[in-house]
């Protein structure tokens, strides 16, 4: 195996993301399990980077990272912020669990090496983000504009249950 | 090269510091000269010293963490506000030869990464376990969120008009006309914007000294205290420095007095926007926090998108489309 930079980025990137979501499962206070996130998010935009995808990269940091983990921090600092009390798992439900991850892996690894890779490498320069912009509004203008009205009617919906809320208490 | 790629950070970082204790400085100067007072001249000749003492006193301070407080997140949040201040300044082409990369996104780049700066800020409001802190955080948080908004929607119109998110690009087109001067109303949106996200007076509701003692950094002593000012100002020059890109031309030289190499135009320009900002300090009151999101969300953001709209259909139009 060679080591190359390349290589040795996507090793440190992926120990990143990977121990990122580790710790956010058990990390005991909400507040570090979403820096825990956070950081997850983080890790995975350096590896688009490394796979050429600088615009990805950039978004995933800005929606993610910033906007998405912001939300979820803003959210818990409404709470409360004791120690959530560890709740005692029985020994069987721990064996059930690792038999459905363990199935699931497999499931996850079969689709994968089924899956036929696509050979040859692409040029990056032929998808930069001018190609990405034509291909997003005329080629799939459509998906696209379905997309932004079912955002917008989410947006409505949580505004209609805000102020429900707001018509009970007055 | 290698080595140079090396030492070219470290020498922006020195710059950068040299800058923001001068910055400190000049800030107290004009506000004392606006006000009618001489500002601080005691320490040093011209009193060039007391950011240097101020900065070293706060280095020999005591190091308190509250009993309460969270203390992992409570030390990591400085250095999550101030890293992503320093890292923006990787994209920022300050001439043709001085910059760092030639990132086809720069743009977008710079305000995904300066919104990291909010966790930073939400996790210490957070972490101190002090009620100021955390409202400080909290409003903070919001209002960044909130203005960052119109800043990105109101660059839509140079990246139409440059057809590009490089940042090495969008000076290189803007040879002949600034775009200040086409693009107007995205330009004021920008610099409100801009102002809001710097956490800067008018818009200095997270630190309102008079309603919530000093905002998320309340608990903050020492040099913890002393890395989130330090974030602050690095904003300021990386804020500044965007701006000139963007809308001043960046390096490129007015009436064609090129006889004035480029770094100078650059520096002159940065410079500008650095005194706007002291000067708005020193002149402007701040805004009523049921007005700020008002503001954001039914002023400028309209305003931003009109201004997409206006240049789209100016582009069109024939004699002036060359602009656009």
């Amino acid at each position: 195996m060679n080591l190359s930079g390349e290589f040795i980025a996507f090793f440190v990137l992926s120990v990143m993301a990977i121990g990122g979501a580790v710790f956010m499962i058990n990390m005991q206070r909400v507040m570090h399990m979403a820096l825990a996130l956070a950081f997850t998010f983080f890790s995975i935009a350096g590896i688009y980077l490394l796979l050429n995808a600088p615009f990805l990269a950039v978004i995933q940091v800005l929606i993610y990272t910033g906007a998405i983990s912001i939300l979820m921090l803003f959210g818990i600092m409404l709470t409360k912020h004791r120690y959530e009390e560890k709740s005692a798992v029985a020994r069987w439900q721990g064996v059930i669990g690792f038999i459905g991850v363990a199935c699931f892996l497999g499931v996850l690894m079969w689709t994968i090496y089924r899956t036929p890779l696509l050979s040859g490498q692409g040029n990056p320069k032929d998808f930069g983000i001018h190609q990405l912009g034509a291909a997003v509004f005329k080629e799939y203008a459509i998906p696209f504009e379905v997309a932004s009205i079912l955002l917008l009617v989410a947006l409505v919906g949580a505004v209609i249950l805000a102020k429900r809320e707001e018509n009970e208490c007055s | 090269m290698s080595l140079l790629a090396i030492l070219a950070p470290v020498l922006l970082l020195v710059i950068v510091l040299a800058f923001v204790t001068y910055a400190i400085l000049f800030e107290r100067k004009v506000i004392g000269w606006m006000q009618n007072r001489i500002g601080p001249n005691r320490v040093g000749p011209w009193g060039m010293l007391q950011t240097v003492a101020d900065v070293f006193k706060l280095l020999i301070k005591e190091d308190v963490i509250p009993e309460k407080a969270d203390r992992a997140l409570f030390k990591l949040a400085p250095a999550i506000a101030f890293v992503p201040a320093f890292a923006v300044l990787a994209v920022i082409p300050f001439t043709e030869t001085w910059k760092f990369t030639d990132f086809a996104v720069g743009l977008l780049y710079y305000m995904a990464v300066s919104s990291i700066t909010i966790i930073g800020i939400m996790v210490g409001g957070w972490a101190s376990n002090n009620k100021y802190a955390l409202l400080g955080g909290m409003r903070s948080a919001a209002q960044m969120i909130s203005y960052e908004i119109p800043l990105v929607m109101s660059v839509v119109g140079i990246i139409m008009t440059t057809g590009s998110l490089n940042l090495n690009d969008i000076v290189h087109s803007q040879k002949h006309v600034w775009f200040i001067f086409p693009q107007i109303i995205g330009f004021l949106v920008f610099l409100i914007a801009a102002v809001s996200e710097l956490n800067r007076t008018p818009f200095d509701l997270p630190e309102a000294e008079s309603e919530l003692v000093a905002g998320y950094h309340v608990e903050y002593t020492g040099f913890r205290f002393a890395f989130f000012m330090l974030a602050e100002y690095v904003y300021v020059f990386a804020m500044a420095s965007l701006t000139t890109v963007l809308y001043l031309g960046g390096w490129n030289a007015p009436f064609g007095l090129t006889i004035i190499p480029p770094i100078i135009w650059f520096i002159l320009k940065f410079l500008l926007v650095v005194f706007f900002l002291f000067w708005l300090r020193a002149t402007m009151p701040r805004i009523r926090v049921d007005q700020l999101m008002q503001f954001a969300w039914k002023v400028l953001l309209p305003l931003a998108i009109f201004n997409i709209f206006l240049t789209a259909v100016l582009k069109e139009v024939p004699g002036i489309g060359h602009f656009y």
